[in-house]
């Protein structure tokens, strides 16, 4: 095994990462900075694949008070409000970073100034941008920096686990599978960020890297650390259908496409939003789920189980010269979207949960501070489009200035208690003695039906509980199956397996809050509970893992900063 | 369909051999999900790397028929030659396992080209005004949209003869800035540019626009960097 010492340390090189990176360096530039990540630096991970934009408030007239309120409003009023704060406060300081300091080069409107575009769920145009390629410029910029920050690179090594010391009490070490060699590798460290992104690759269909495996999530878990809002999982309605074999499937269409007119189709041809909600296919993300799902599960789908996104009727050309880079994206998977029928179905895309935490990035566990898609709190039960870049980047940013304070009273380095040490290394040494690498893809395949099928865009009690009976078995014959015995050195069977019980045990906290949430908020559906309930008396779910079963509490929402108002007599 | 895939397995320091694998295809997948599936089903120790899945992240490029491509947006049908596939890494990088490779030296050269912004007034409030019609901003534009997938790179005839020769995609990066008017590096950066292993090195074979799957042109950026040194040189400013 090998061993370093790095005062700093950061799991994940998406937006969250990079900025809370070079933030440390800044803050203390005589302290070692290590960014360590599963992939390659800057390019595994989500943040490289926003399309959209930033939401910022910089506009006359509009607010950072109107930012919070959209960003409330649309968490269905299950935001911490003081993170979702910090988020809109910050974010104007955030983009005049981006753009004059790291260099990111956003594109103006006619008068020289930045481009605002709309974005659904926003009462002002505050999405910044860069065409629709806005995270290939953020993480292209920030990724030359880093390169050169003196910040010190551990690619393609993947966190195996969270370590304390021996008291409990602080977090000592992060123990690494170091891909390249398969060897081991203890990194003391005196704070360490957690900003490896959630990802809900465990549904049969999802937009994220492929390399996601809600790593930071249940590293937490294990850790003992609590997650709240685990429920909140975000559908986008068009992902693409290509059939069972390809990665392809699953991958977002962009939302503009029925921004602009586009209009989904029964298998039969007909359109059905019309019929559930007068803003048809402009309707928002979860309305347009659960209407598609509805359909589906009606037997009114398209032979392969998906529905059809039609553009043609607003003229090939125009849809060619519109969405350039959806029609060659189509086109290289044999689909036709500017003049023929694109299959699509819903598909997971974001995490609205993740690992409680205080604005500064601070966490339960001293030493531990998380930003990112592993958190929770910032978006409540639903995040707007626009703001998944702006909180990656504001709470990076603001962990890295709090990372490199806290070393200034932060004790010396410490070491993991050794008990712990040897039950990271035996755990993740056990797949490795047991064969079996080829059942690796039927468990796949079952935990992403099951979840699409029990915890997916509609959800009921009784297929909860079949979830949550389901995923603990899938849980047993995963510890029953290897990865083979072959060479550990860049062993994919060894890491799809390792990924596999990351994602089971992320499964297993999405099902338990989702059984515990008897209402219908945010993203989360109940048909056995379709009503909002009180508002006023909102709570969240809190889960965490106690002797081996997930524990789920609710606690009440405090609305520190806005209120929501009364229902009016007789309801809406 | 049986598609017959000849993968270069090994490591950097082990050696290299040519594997045939046998693989049922049914519809008309990507290259990548060829790779994915014998990994899968047929050599679950096979090393190769993706992420994004679309284009986006540039962790997939390898070479494809000897020819690098994303292996992501590049169809089974599309480079299928009598019912064939030859599949290695990305050339004059250190391979990792099989047909992943460690990108750290493209981006290292990269960096070393100047091709890291530097703000001219990092803590500045106000947004520079540019408009979208300005000549230098178009001609940011039309090279911005770089994924660093090394695709030109491992395509450039110039970048495998001579090992000092900073490549297209560093070239192309330093042309966006060159054009930028925040940056506050221009000068040094056209120096650096017009220096050895620089934009004089690119022979203008335009390998690189012929294979960059974005469709940009770093031929193009490289000429830019030639012109607008040479105009730097005649004012005395070089």
């Amino acid at each position: 095994m090998n061993r370093l010492d790095t005062d700093i340390l950061i799991l994940g090189s998406g937006g969250a990462g990079l900025f809370a990176a070079l933030h440390a360096k800044a803050g203390a530039p005589d302290a070692s900075v290590t960014v360590a990540v599963k992939g390659l630096l800057g390019k595994s991970g989500c943040t490289r694949m926003v399309q959209g934009g930033y939401n910022v408030a910089l506009g006359p007239g509009d607010s950072v008070e109107r930012h919070f309120r959209d960003t409330v409003e649309g968490g269905a009023w299950l935001n911490d409000q003081e993170l979702a704060w910090k988020l809109v406060e910050t974010a104007p300081k955030r983009v005049r970073e981006l753009e004059n300091d790291l260099g990111c080069f956003f594109d103006r409107g006619p008068d020289g100034g930045l481009h605002r575009k709309a974005f659904a769920g926003q009462t002002f145009d505050r999405t910044v941008h860069k065409g629709d390629l806005t995270g290939i410029e953020i993480i292209g910029r920030l990724a030359e920096r880093v390169w050169s920050s003196g910040i010190r690179r551990l690619e393609d090594h993947r966190a195996a686990a969270l370590l304390p010391d021996a008291s409990g009490e602080a977090l000592a070490a992060v123990l690494f599978i170091d891909m390249r060699t398969g060897a081991f590798v203890l990194a003391r460290a005196r704070a360490v960020l957690l900003a490896t992104g959630g990802g809900p690759t465990l549904y049969r269909y999802h937009t994220p890297s492929g390399d996601k495996s809600c790593d930071g999530m249940a590293l937490a878990l294990r850790a003992g650390l609590t997650l709240r809002d685990m429920e909140m999982v975000q559908f986008h309605p068009t992902g693409l259908l290509a059939g069972p074999g390809t990665r392809m499937t699953g991958t977002v269409l962009e939302e503009g496409l029925r921004g602009s007119g586009g209009w989904l189709l029964t298998g039969a041809g007909e359109r059905f939003m019309e019929r559930t909600d007068p803003r048809a296919e402009r309707a928002t993300r979860d309305v347009i789920s659960r209407a598609m799902i509805e359909e589906i599960r009606a037997g009114r789908g398209t032979p392969n189980g998906g529905l059809y996104l039609k553009m043609s009727h607003l003229g090939p050309a125009a849809v060619r010269a519109r969405f350039k880079g959806m029609v060659e994206r189509c086109a290289d998977c044999g689909f036709d979207l500017a003049g023929g029928l694109v299959e699509v179905i819903p598909t997971a895309h974001y995490l609205m949960g993740g690992v409680v935490f205080a604005p500064d990035g601070s966490t339960a566990l001293p030493g531990l501070f998380v930003a990112g898609e592993d958190s929770g709190g910032v978006h409540g039960g639903n995040r707007l489009g626009g703001n998944g870049v702006a909180d990656s980047t504001v709470f990076g940013g603001l962990a890295g200035d709090r990372m490199a304070a806290w070393l200034r009273d932060a004790p010396g380095f410490r070491d993991p208690d050794p008990a712990r040490l040897d039950e990271a290394r035996a755990r993740a040494l056990a797949p490795l003695r047991r064969p079996g690498p080829a059942r690796l893809a039927d468990l796949r395949e079952r935990l992403s039906s099951l979840m699409w099928d029990k915890v997916g865009v509609l959800r009921d009690g009784p297929g909860l509980a079949a979830a949550v009976a389901g995923l603990a078995e899938l849980a047993g014959e995963l510890a029953e199956t290897g990865a083979g015995s072959g060479d550990p050195a860049f062993n994919l069977a060894w890491h799809e397996w390792l990924n596999l019980e990351n994602l089971i045990l992320a499964g297993r906290a999405i099902a338990a809050s989702a059984l515990a949430r008897e209402n219908s908020r945010g993203a989360h559906w109940r048909g056995d509970f379709p009503g909002a309930g009180d508002l006023a008396a909102s709570r969240t779910t809190e889960v965490s893992v106690q002797e081996g079963a997930m524990r789920v509490a609710l606690r009440p929402v405090a609305f520190t900063r806005l209120r929501p108002e009364p229902e009016p007599e007789g309801g809406r | 369909m049986i598609v017959t895939v000849v993968i270069r397995r090994g490591g950097e320091r082990g050696r290299a051999e040519r594997v045939e694998f046998r693989v049922p295809v049914s519809g008309d997948p990507t290259v990548l999900d060829l790779v994915s599936t014998i990994q899968r089903d047929h050599a679950p120790d096979l090393g190769y790397r993706f992420s994004c899945r679309v284009g986006m992240c540039g962790s997939c490029a390898m070479l494809v028929q000897g020819r690098p491509r994303w292996t992501c947006r590049t169809r089974v049908s599309l480079v299928v030659r009598r019912g064939r596939i030859d599949l290695a890494p990305l050339p004059r990088l250190p391979v990792v396992k099989d047909l992943a490779v460690d990108m750290a030296p493209f981006f290292e050269t990269w960096t070393s080209a100047g091709g890291v912004f530097r703000p001219r007034d990092r803590s500045a409030q106000e947004f520079a005004r540019v408009t979208p019609g300005d000549p230098r901003r178009r001609e940011a534009d039309a090279a911005i949209e770089c994924i660093g997938c090394a695709v030109c790179t491992s395509a450039c005839a110039m970048a495998a003869a001579d090992p000092g020769y900073a490549g297209p995609a560093a070239l192309n990066r330093v042309w966006t800035l060159v054009n930028d008017e925040r940056d506050a590096d221009g000068a040094a950066r056209l120096a650096e540019a017009a220096g050895p292993g620089g934009a004089f090195s690119c022979r203008s074979h335009g390998a690189c626009a012929r294979h960059c799957p974005k469709g940009l042109d770093p031929r193009r950026s490289a000429a830019g960097l030639r012109r607008a040194a040479a105009l730097a040189a005649l004012r005395g400013r070089l």
